[in-house]
């Protein structure tokens, strides 16, 4: 063979073989990561890629579903053109239409609903990816409407929330500085490898580390001390820690007695959870609590590594977060360098070293100047605790009962109905919208069901912003140019924008002028970025200060580290919620429906991470499924299986007094006995179905995903 | 042979990145019923909690002494001086299978021409001074492409700092 020919078969860049590479980021997770991508382009097509080695991200390396990218980019499912429904709901009977005809169509139907109705009669939704969230909720505050909402409202939020409950500002863990890491709980080779990096790291230099999970994983056999904790206890397994660090006198005094507020009635709330309870709680065997304790209350600086759903996909999960964040405020780690340091946000919930206006940029209108956001009197504790958005859970109740005031239309930017819990019911309500829109690259089920489909592009093609914590920046040009007729997010939204009539300066000055104005105080500009595609190191980046309380204490009603809550104070009366972090077992389990768990004794846990699926967005690629070929299939002990007859891949129906999926058995020993972990969103097997709609944290208003009560049946 | 692929095993996490990125490389898409060069196994033993789960990420070895380049009767499989690398001249391949008898470690896979495929060590890349596409992708560096004995050496550098610790900390002091 020849030479060239060799080359272009091993597809070396160069110019012998014209493949050029060009960079870009991977948003099929999102945030945090943001991957730098190495696209190999020939004749303008990507015909391979890889990690870029200058993005602190991922130093040249990927992970597998960012591997996938190409099949992504060029899946036959993408969406050519934009769409007008001819068939019913669900058909996937559509037209072909311009631009201008769905653009005009979406304005002018917005406009009379604002005539009619109010701008909050409107209602603009965000899935995946995060990039241009700013731009969708100023979009949504400039027309008028307070209901702009995401899929946060199942992801983050609630964790958020349990921190701000507790200090104010939330901490991420000082992964660099830390002595000992206590993940709670989550699994960041499957999910944040970069995470996973350092974890490796801390260890070489010594830190210890403490996991708590139900499974076993490739975190928990890296720990010191794995618990693994049955699926929606883990606010008592806290309490018995908190318990064994007060009464072994191991908490920081100083930090009780000064920055913290009602610390007495905490301490004698934990007396009941002694490692004993906590064991019979948790399943946690009660030395392996007293060891765990011991080690995070006296190595110090100690950091909780905290997930942002696992914890709180429980019915009772922000107390339960609450009791694990409270740990940190007992032992002093909290705002500590190596602790739980509370890092500022520069652009897109990520944290950029780099001061920044998107907060002003995204709510262009104060929250004072329009009606309450959806679902206000449902959730009160997250419209005074999440200032960014409405309680997307709400939906189906709101479009339904129109009060207190009706929704009339609904654009959706990557909308996946099967995120609800009794996915149906949401679906079934759209049917009332006058208009619903969905913008996503792929022809999903969610689409079929909206009036108007419009084409959206992926990462490679479009431009978008991005801030990383290691104080790095990139401002992303096209690699290609869009696929088909497709348009980035951003575009669209500029589009409407302009067609809905907005008097917004900054919608009319264009996108680049936006981030030029978002990152103004930062003294960074467009311009400059432009020079350095792959991305580059911010300036100046912030130093970080520790204990910030020291100055105008804690942003908490009290102004101190609260073991009971102010906020949750004044709803006890009507709400019921209580101003401590109080253990209370999931709605459906062992504890609180013994009868109910006659007939359906497994526990069910969904969602928990598989390496090659960030929820449905890889299940498209031949690429990712190879690698779990038996998809749709729930992971089962080997223990539970033998009592009940099951070979690796029987047919199985997992059912629930709602309703039943038929999926394949995947033995593993990674699941304990009595817990069935079923991965989410699959169209054939979509285990949302068997949650009611209102399997909710009161608190937070999140689905309690990660525990509910099933049975299993050899089919 | 200069440089080798490497896994070292405790890091690997069975995520399937290095599979993925040989797919994306060579241009093989299962869809289509072709077959991954490079594959991971999840290997249990014992019992939840304390179960035993490793990971291993498998592709052709690049034996020295090739058993496969042996029993090919048509000369199809040799070894590059070069690069160390086991090819196979698919030009030269009669579909036989004797390879995948004399093959220990189960590795030849028949492509749709019913044809011998397996790993070629990214020799293309590897010639051009590139990292084979599964060790760049490998978000843990568990799949390492070093020179023959660098691994080992470094392996038994860190035990020796190890052994100077161990020493260091019964004596009452640590080093960092």
């Amino acid at each position: 063979m020849k030479d060239v020919q060799k080359l272009v078969r091993g597809k070396v860049p160069g110019p012998t073989t014209s493949i050029e590479v060009r960079k870009s980021i991977c948003t099929i997770c999102d945030p945090l990561t943001q991957c730098g991508l190495d696209l190999y382009v020939k004749d303008g097509k990507i015909i391979k890629l890889e990690g870029s080695k200058e993005n602190p991200s991922n130093s040249g390396t990927l992970c597998v579903k960012g591997a996938a990218n190409r099949q992504y980019i060029y899946n036959e499912d993408r969406i050519r053109t934009p769409l007008k429904r001819t068939g019913p709901r669900g058909s996937g009977k559509f037209e072909p239409i311009s631009w201008d005809e769905a653009l005009n169509t979406i304005a002018d139907k917005f406009n009379e609903i604002k005539k009619q109705n109010g701008p909050e009669s409107v209602a603009f939704f965000s899935g995946y990816t995060k990039y241009f969230r700013p731009y969708l909720k100023r979009l949504a505050h400039s027309f008028g409407s307070p209901n702009y909402l995401s899929e946060s409202s199942t992801c983050a939020n609630a964790m958020a929330m349990s921190q701000k409950l507790v200090f104010g500002l939330p901490g991420g863990p000082d992964l660099k500085n830390t002595n000992c890491l206590m993940v709670w709980s989550g699994n960041p080779f499957y999910t944040k490898p970069g995470t996973a990096r350092a974890i490796i790291k801390g260890q070489e230099r010594g830190m210890k580390l403490i996991v708590v999970d139900p499974r076993q994983t490739p975190t928990t056999a890296r720990a010191d001390l794995h618990l693994p904790v049955r699926p929606g206890t883990d606010g008592a397994l806290a309490l018995a820690m908190a318990n064994v660090i007060i009464n072994e006198k191991l908490y920081d005094q100083d930090f009780v007695a000064n920055y913290s507020y009602g610390f007495e009635d905490y301490r004698e709330y934990v007396q009941q959870f002694t490692p004993e309870k906590g064991e019979e709680l948790t399943g946690v065997p009660s030395d392996q609590i007293i060891q765990a304790a011991r080690m995070y209350a006296s190595v110090k600086p100690a950091a909780i590594l905290p997930s942002a759903s696992a914890i709180v996909h429980h019915t009772n999960g922000v107390q339960n977060y609450r009791a694990v964040f409270s740990l940190a405020g007992l032992t002093g780690n909290y705002d500590i360098v190596g602790g739980n340091l509370s890092v500022p946000q520069s652009f897109a919930h990520a944290p950029g070293l780099i001061p920044t206006k998107e907060e002003e940029f995204r709510q262009s209108r104060p929250w004072s100047e329009m009606v309450p956001r959806i679902g206000t009197d449902r959730f009160p504790v997250w419209v005074e605790m999440i200032d960014e958005e409405a309680q997307a859970m709400h939906l189906p109740d709101q479009i339904r009962s129109g009060e207190p005031y009706p929704l009339k239309a609904l654009i959706g930017f990557g909308m996946n109905y099967r995120m609800w819990p009794d996915s149906m019911d949401l679906l079934e309500s759209l049917d009332k919208l006058e208009l619903f829109v969905n913008v996503d690259l792929f022809m999903t089920d969610t689409c079929k069901y909206a009036d108007i489909v419009l084409p959206a592009c992926s990462s490679v093609e479009r431009s978008e912003l991005r801030c990383y914590p290691m104080g790095y920046i990139i401002f992303t040009q096209p690699a290609i140019q869009p696929l088909y007729n497709s348009r980035s997010d951003v575009d669209i939204i500029y589009e409407l924008a302009d067609r809905l009539g907005l008097n917004d300066p900054l919608f009319q000055a264009g996108y680049e002028a936006s981030v030029d104005w978002i990152l103004e105080p930062s003294g960074i500009t467009v311009a400059e970025l432009k020079k350095h595609p792959g991305g580059m190191f911010v300036p100046n980046p912030m130093k970080l200060r520790e204990k910030k309380y020291l100055n105008g204490g804690f942003k908490t009603p009290s102004g101190k580290m609260e073991f009971k809550s102010k906020v949750l104070e004044k709803y006890e009366g009507k709400f019921g919620f209580k101003a401590l972090p109080v253990y209370t077992p999931p709605k459906y389990s062992r504890e609180s429906t013994p009868e109910l768990a006659q007939e359906y004794p497994f526990i069910l846990n969904t969602g928990s991470r598989l390496p090659m699926f960030i929820h449905t967005r890889t299940f498209r690629l031949t690429w990712t499924m190879s690698l779990r070929p038996n998809h749709p299939a729930a992971d089962i002990s080997p223990v539970d299986a033998a009592r009940l007859g099951l070979k690796q891949d029987d047919i199985i129906r997992i059912s629930t007094p709602k309703d039943a999926i038929v999926v394949k058995a995947n033995l593993t020993q990674m699941v304990q006995p009595g817990v069935i972990h079923m991965y989410h969103g699959h169209p054939e097997a979509n285990v949302n179905l068997l949650l009611e709609g209102d399997y909710l944290d009161p608190l937070s208003g999140f689905p309690g995903f990660k525990s509910t009560l099933c049975k299993v049946e050899k089919i | 042979m200069e440089k080798a692929i490497y896994l070292e095993i405790d890091l690997c996490s069975g995520c399937g990145a290095c599979a993925v990125a040989c797919m994306d490389q060579n241009d093989i898409f299962p869809e289509k019923g072709q077959s991954a060069l490079r594959r991971i196994y999840q290997i249990e033993e014992g019992e939840f909690p304390s179960a035993s789960i490793q990971y291993v990420s498998a592709a052709c070895l690049h034996c020295q002494d090739s058993p496969c380049v042996i029993g090919c009767p048509t000369g199809a499989i040799s070894k590059s001086n070069r690069t160390g690398a086991v090819i196979v001249e698919k030009e030269l391949c009669i579909g036989c299978h004797s390879c995948s008898l004399a093959c220990p470690f189960g590795v030849p896979r028949y492509d749709l021409d019913e044809k011998m495929q397996k790993c070629n060590l990214c020799m293309e890349r590897v010639e051009a001074s590139l990292e084979p596409a599964c060790v760049r992708v490998c978000p843990m560096n568990a799949l390492k492409f070093e020179s023959v004995n660098k691994v080992q050496r470094e392996k038994e550098l860190k035990f020796a700092g190890n052994i100077v610790n161990a020493v260091h900390k019964t004596a009452g002091h640590t080093t960092k």
